[in-house]
């Protein structure tokens, strides 16, 4: 019984925390209509600039400043270097970012090294809860993963640059010619889907390696909680993450983590197959 | 000199060079590079098959490593478990990869597009997870070694892969046949149903084609070929893995595929060459080739999208229109 | 007279809460080239892809010559003998203008060997010559077809529908973005296609409409407002008022009025 409540909320929290990254994969996948096999690799850079905040500054939470930023700035970059130019090519911009995917890797390996590394927990101990003692660190991560999305919806709801992300991923003609600027649009939109991975990094990196392969486990989790959420479905994408993160937690408890992997796979082949919209339907917009 | 007989050289100099390979490379370079080239061999079958669905019927799948595996395995496990001799575990290799290809197919070929190539992905993903867990059939991450069975053992002929020319010209051979096959089939009426699906399938439904199981075809057939590649990839190392089945063997063959060319029948060759070879040649002084490759890739993709061989065939196209156009210019003289 | 070619029965389209095709009852006789005319949305396209099986009807029948083929998928309508062009001129843009017509043969017709050459089928090779030679191509034969201008890939596109030898053709606004030129060529094509193949046009060009049409059907709203002979059409009120109340189209409406039968 212990078992399961570790393995459960561990998994509650996990999922919030996939929550944060698969949004940044969701805005990515549904204005940009772009594959992004890099995805995993921009949360793992996150996980780096944690570490390498702490290692130059001996601060943590300066890390929760730093990567987000130098996230945006890398994913805006990216979208006007690689991107944009391949714009029509779809099959072609996954390849672009298969090929982005390989050089984040290397490109952390050879500067962070290939060794795996631990942050320690800046907020140590643990709480007793239904009889188990719970790491403080991991309620706290909940609770800021549960603030960053909600600081995104506030945004996408209620600022300019939200509006006009959702204007264009609605109908990008139209938007277009109200005036808005959907380049600009794009450059942004990709900023901020590296930046939202990043700072899931963070707030991660102490529960997790850091690794120049840990986005490699991270990408089809991200990807299956688009879909089974809905392309196009926000609310969705996050209520998905959160359920297969709690569930794959649950199955943990009596099997091996990847027989629950494979459930949660299996179970995306049918959302494709059968319902390609997402199982959560009246979320969206 | 005109474009076709270039072409034709080409093709008799490549041929040669091929052929002479076990004897020319030790001379000129060392033996072992005649494995490298029996490998890279191997490697552009496969990405043939993926240069098969993208180039030619416009699905791009970036899971065609779970057909390499059931190649891989069925030769491993049928030699391993079943203890069948060379060619009926070669059959068993490439029936299963079709078979896989078939069953999976029904399915993922309903999709296009994004979702077809997530749906490759997760197909690929799940049998490597179970290839994973099973530890008692494939061996993991590990894999299974096997000893090799002799090829041909008839009467007082025998000759097995351990012998590495043997090896090289049974590869070269098989390799060869099987782009051949992909030759007659893109010549084929069905070839140019499956170009005409790719250009437009809206119209190709409308003058009477079956989308769908034409799709399906194509993907049995790309099955196939990377089935085969499997199976030769087990023999060659006498041994199977589950990280071969895993999607990054399966993206590494789409760069190959399309840095060497979407849709010519080299392209597929030219890229993996070019890769297997940087890879040779850089980690012996330098463990980070991947990166090469990941920024070849984006290179290639913002600058040279038509790959080495597509690249070059617009060129030579460019110099043959050249060569036409000054008849025109001298006919529109000769008007009053 | 036999049983008509095509006939619909309460052919009903919904899409969400918007009805493009309510309630159709739409007859084609045999020999005669009908024309479909209406404003933009009244559901004439809608018609077409309902026929051809790209979209799934939501009430009602559709039958060709008394077989029912409601609910059939697109290439086995296009089997049956019903080919059509599309209102946005749609071929096969990297396969030349010889290799489009060559598919479009083959694919009407028996399986696709998968590898014996395809160079070898004599048949074909000439039908695709005589075709052609017939929509006056032949000089553009090795052509890209994406590289080809508007009005030849409209030709091309009617070269398409002849030469599966088609026992029903759609054509949807065969002339829309043709210059005066271009349109006269198509227009003496379809008139000589009409003599051997039973055709239902969707035209937005009025003239075209009078010069060439033996029925014309009014949609608007999804439904038929009026259906007849050219005279008669041009001379009801209703269809007047609402559609060809243009200045342009006076002249003609006026002269199919007075017009003998």
């Amino acid at each position: 019984m212990d078992k399961l409540f570790l393995l459960a909320m561990n998994g509650l929290i996990w999922g919030l925390i996939i929550a944060l990254i698969a949004l940044g994969l969701a805005i990515i996948f549904g204005l940009l209509d772009i594959i992004n096999l890099a995805h995993g690799d921009f949360f793992m850079v996150g996980t780096v600039l944690a570490w390498a905040t702490l290692q130059s500054t001996g601060s943590f939470w300066l890390a929760f400043i730093v990567a987000p930023l130098v996230g945006f700035l890398l994913g805006a970059l990216i979208q006007r270097l690689i991107i944009q130019p391949i714009h029509n090519a779809a099959a072609l911009s996954i390849v672009a970012t298969f090929g982005l995917s390989l050089i984040l890797q290397e490109s952390v390996r050879i500067t962070y090294g290939p060794t795996p590394g631990r942050i320690l927990s800046p907020i140590p101990g643990t709480m007793p809860m239904f009889g188990v003692d719970y790491e403080v660190y991991r309620l706290f991560a909940a609770a800021v993963a549960i603030l960053l999305i909600g600081g995104f919806f506030l945004f996408l709801n209620h600022t300019q640059l939200g509006t006009w992300m959702r204007a264009v991923r609605h109908d990008r003609d139209t938007a277009v010619a109200m005036g808005i600027p959907a380049g600009r649009v794009y450059v942004l939109t990709f900023g901020i889907g590296f930046a939202l991975a990043a700072v899931g990094g963070v707030v991660a990196a102490p529960i997790t390696t850091v690794d120049f392969r840990g986005g490699v486990d991270i990408l089809p989790f991200c990807f299956m909680a688009v879909i089974i959420g809905g392309l196009g479905n926000l609310p969705g994408t996050a209520a998905a993450a959160v359920l297969l993160a709690f569930l794959e937690g649950i199955i943990q408890s009596v099997a091996d983590p990847t027989v629950a992997r494979i459930a949660s796979l299996v179970l995306m082949s049918a959302v494709l197959l059968l319902r390609p919209q997402g199982l959560f339907k009246g979320f969206t917009r | 000199m005109s474009a076709a007989t270039i072409e034709r050289s080409l093709w008799v100099v490549l041929a040669a060079f091929m052929i002479a390979v076990p004897w020319l490379i030790p001379a000129l370079i060392n033996s072992f590079w005649v494995s490298v080239i029996a490998e890279i061999l191997i490697w552009s079958l496969f990405a043939a098959s993926v240069n098969l669905l993208f180039g030619y019927v416009g699905l791009l799948s970036f899971g065609q490593a779970l057909y390499f595996g059931f190649g891989m395995y069925g030769v491993a496990i049928g030699i391993q478990d079943f203890h069948l001799s060379f060619w009926p575990a070669f059959g068993l290799g490439i029936v299963a990869s079709m078979a896989m290809a078939f069953l999976t197919g029904i399915f993922a070929v309903r999709l296009t597009w994004h979702y077809f190539a997530i749906i490759t992905v997760v197909f690929s993903l799940i049998f490597y997870f179970l290839a994973l867990t099973n530890k008692w059939l494939t061996g993991g991450d590990d894999g299974i070694n096997f000893s090799l069975p002799p090829t041909f053992n008839v009467g007082g002929f025998n000759k097995s892969l351990t012998d590495s020319t043997f090896q090289y010209f049974f590869i070269l051979v098989t390799v060869t046949f099987c782009l051949w096959l992909m030759q007659r089939l893109i010549a084929s009426p069905l070839g140019k149903a499956l170009v005409a699906i790719r250009d437009n399938d809206v119209r190709a439904s409308l003058i009477g084609l079956n989308v769908y199981r034409l799709r399906l075809i194509a993907f049995v057939l790309a099955g196939f070929l990377a089935g085969v590649a499997g199976a030769l990839f087990a023999f060659f190392g006498r041994y199977a893995s589950a990280s071969y089945m895993f999607y990054h063997v399966s993206g590494e063959a789409v760069v190959w595929a399309i840095v060497g060319g979407a849709g010519t029948l080299l392209g597929p060759l030219v890229g993996t060459t070019l890769f297997i070879i940087v890879r040779e040649v850089v980690s012996t002084h330098w463990e980070h080739h991947s990166l090469i490759v990941g920024a070849v890739a984006v290179l290639v993709v913002l600058f040279a999208p038509k790959g080495v061989v597509g690249s070059w065939n617009d060129w030579i196209a460019r110099i043959a229109e050249r060569a036409e156009a000054p008849s025109v210019t001298a006919k529109l003289r000769t008007d009053p | 007279m036999s049983e008509p070619v095509l006939h619909t029965e309460g052919l009903t389209k919904r899409f969400g809460g918007l009805t493009a095709v309510d309630n159709l009852r739409f007859s084609l006789d045999g020999s005669r080239l009908h024309a479909i005319i209406g404003p933009n949305g009244a559901g004439k396209t809608t018609f077409f892809n309902l026929v051809s099986g790209l979209l799934t009807t939501s009430a009602g029948r559709v039958f060709f010559r008394g077989q029912d083929i409601t609910g059939l998928r697109p290439h086995q309508i296009s089997r049956l003998g019903i080919k059509r062009t599309l209102q946005i001129k749609s071929v096969f843009p990297k396969l030349t203008v010889a290799e489009n017509l060559w598919i479009t043969r083959r694919a009407g017709h028996g399986a696709l060997h998968p590898f014996r050459a395809a160079m070898t089928d004599r048949e074909t090779t000439q039908t695709v010559q005589h075709t052609l030679a017939q929509i006056g191509l032949s000089a553009l034969a090795n052509r890209q077809a994406g590289t080809l201008s508007y009005g030849d890939v409209a030709l091309l596109e009617i070269g398409m529908a002849v030469i599966s030898a088609p026992r029903l053709l759609l054509l949807d606004e065969p002339t829309c973005g043709m210059s005066p030129a271009e349109t006269e060529r198509a227009v003496d094509k379809i008139r000589e296609l009409a003599r051997t193949i039973d055709i239902i046009i969707i035209e937005h060009d009025m003239e075209v409409v009078f010069e060439i049409a033996d029925d014309i059907t009014v949609m608007a709203q999804g439904a038929i407002l009026a259906s007849g002979i050219p005279k008669d059409i041009a001379a009801d009120e209703r269809v007047r008022e609402a559609y060809l109340g243009r200045d342009e189209d006076e002249d003609y409406v006026e002269e199919a009025a007075h017009a003998q039968a």
